[in-house]
């Protein structure tokens, strides 16, 4: 058959997986390229789509050049120092520090959710209250949690965790119900007490899966800091983004945002490292 | 005195209640090796449970060694059919597993002496090890990687290491095959004559239960839409007694199918 490769039991070789997986990332940069180029034909000072090498300038100033205009570096000063004073470097820190705190304020929802769905007085207490905030659109809270909490940090890092926090308890919930009942029947009988059982048995067993929900939320858990960020604050990279849409910084904005990929990326790669490690025995299809 | 006294019971499940066991009347004594059959759904589980303690009577009372108990514990050992191992532990760990929750706290596993003494439940656990056939090599694996006879083997070891007074077994060796399961009667069977612990052992398979037990019930519905009822509770007769097996499981069929023999 002559379109057999594209059926069922097709079986990709190596290479053909190779350079199928990559075409369209092949196909958007060129026809981005394209495109740019044929419209810096028509308009040399076009800004709505900028060419590569406005883009690797852009991206060039952000990343070596210093964060403010008055402070100035010393010529003979080294990529990796003039990096660590470059408006990027800045940007990506106040960023990775809200994110930082926003994941560590999530811990305490895991074990909400541990509590919730092992004792079920904790559970009837808390999941009506919870299934109902997780109807609440998080970002309609903005204006009442910049009110409530000023425009600091609190505000956004509480955005995130009102956004993200009912998934993830509820996440949690249905993790733990999902553990076999032998398991806790068997803990029981081997001695163990309410809180070995939580934290010795059910716990262990569901940290990988929650840190594979943690994961899959990253996405949502940046969503709000960015909208944070880019209505209420005076740094972050999407604070910059918001800054250099007013100027159609196009040249900056887009580098801006494969740079926020990539770093995304490398926490999701990160976190499935750490999560292959703290937990050999665990295997996912 | 009776080591499991359970008088009159009966369970039911939803609302409103429909009875699943009724007018039980069951004494085991200490020592003895019960092997409880009957066809699917008629119960058996349940009546394990309830000595287990993670059921409880609509009507009637259990007694396990002269007590109530509202939920398992460590008196009572527990090997399901699945899931009886923790999966996030190594053998060894699933096997010290007991005698560690029974002894420290979470917070008693930061002292040094719970270092010392995880030394000695681990020489025990090689020991446990070595009597259910396996190799030390195995005690780094993963349940995982084990096969599902292994995985019973642990399980049973596990059990074993808190020394319970009771093991109840709920279809353990239903899920492996022919040579395996033999292999696991031989080995069930020297445990109990080694320990002299009491064994409730639920099963569907007649033969298994003539092989393994020293007395049998049978539980049957006398209707399906009735709830069972101890149908025939007899000593397994000595091999070479009056009655040869295949009239003895053909009895005992007859028992669990309420038909007449």
């Amino acid at each position: 058959m002559p379109l057999a490769f594209l059926l069922v039991h097709a079986k990709p070789g190596r290479t053909g997986t190779l350079l199928l997986s990559w075409m369209l990332f092949a196909a958007g940069i060129a026809a981005y390229f394209y495109v740019s180029n044929a419209r810096h034909r028509d308009n040399p000072e076009d800004r709505v789509m900028p060419t590569i090498a406005q883009m690797a300038r852009g991206m060039f100033d952000a990343a070596l050049r210093p964060a403010e205009d008055e402070e100035q570096q010393p010529g003979n000063i080294s990529l990796g120092r003039r990096f660590l004073g470059s408006m990027l470097w800045k940007d990506t820190v106040a960023t990775s520090r809200r994110f930082f705190f926003s994941m560590v304020l999530l811990v305490p929802a895991v074990i909400l959710g541990l509590h919730m769905g092992l004792f079920p007085y904790v559970g009837v207490f808390f999941s009506r209250f919870i299934l109902f905030f997780d109807k609440i659109v998080a970002l309609s809270l903005l204006p009442i949690l910049f009110i409530a909490f000023g425009i600091d940090e609190l505000a956004k890092v509480m955005l995130i965790v009102i956004g993200v926090t009912p998934t993830i308890v509820l996440d949690t919930v249905n993790l733990v119900r999902a553990v076999p009942a032998e398991q806790t029947v068997k803990a029981f009988t081997l001695g163990a007490g309410d809180f070995d059982v939580a934290y010795r048995v059910v716990l262990k067993q569901i940290m990988p899966r929650v840190l594979n929900g943690i994961r899959l939320n990253l996405k949502a858990v940046m969503l709000f800091l960015f909208a944070g960020e880019m209505i209420a604050s005076t740094d972050g990279l999407a604070y910059r983004i918001a800054l250099l849409r007013r100027h159609m910084g196009m040249d900056v904005i887009i580098p801006y945002v494969l740079w926020v990929a990539l770093l995304l990326f490398l926490v999701d790669l990160g976190m499935r490292m750490v999560n292959r490690w703290l937990h050999p025995w665990f295997r996912e299809a | 005195m009776a080591l499991i006294e359970i008088r009159d019971a009966c369970v039911a499940y939803g609302s409103p209640p429909r009875p699943v066991l009724e007018g039980i009347d069951l004494c085991i004594a200490e020592g003895e090796f019960v092997c409880v059959l009957g066809q699917t759904g008629c119960g058996k589980s349940t009546l394990l449970r309830l000595v287990l303690g993670s059921e409880q009577p609509l009507r009637g009372r259990v007694l396990v060694d002269g007590r109530v108990h509202l939920h398992p514990d460590r008196s009572r050992g527990y090997v399901p059919q699945k899931y009886s191992l923790f999966p996030d532990k190594t053998v060894l760990d699933n096997i010290t597993f007991g005698p560690e929750v029974g002894e420290f706290s979470l917070l008693g596993r930061l002292t040094p002496r719970f270092y010392r003494r995880r030394r000695e439940f681990r020489r025990e656990a090689f020991e446990y090890l070595r009597r259910i056939g396996m190799q030390e090599s195995d005690a780094g694996k993963y349940p995982d990687q084990l096969s599902g006879g292994m995985q019973q083997r642990v399980a049973i070891a596990q059990a074993l290491m808190t020394q319970p007074r009771i093991l109840l077994m709920d279809e353990a060796f239903s899920a492996l095959d022919s040579a395996t399961r033999r292999g696991m009667q031989d080995l069930i069977r020297q445990l109990w004559r080694n320990t002299g612990a009491t064994i409730l052992f639920v099963t569907h398979n007649t033969q298994e239960a003539l092989s393994l037990g020293t007395r049998l019930i049978v539980l049957a519905k006398e209707s399906a839409a009735s709830a069972s009822r101890i149908a025939l509770d007899m000593a397994v007769p000595e091999p070479g007694g009056e009655e040869d097996v295949p009239r003895l499981v053909r009895r005992l069929e007859c028992a669990a199918t309420s038909e007449k023999w």
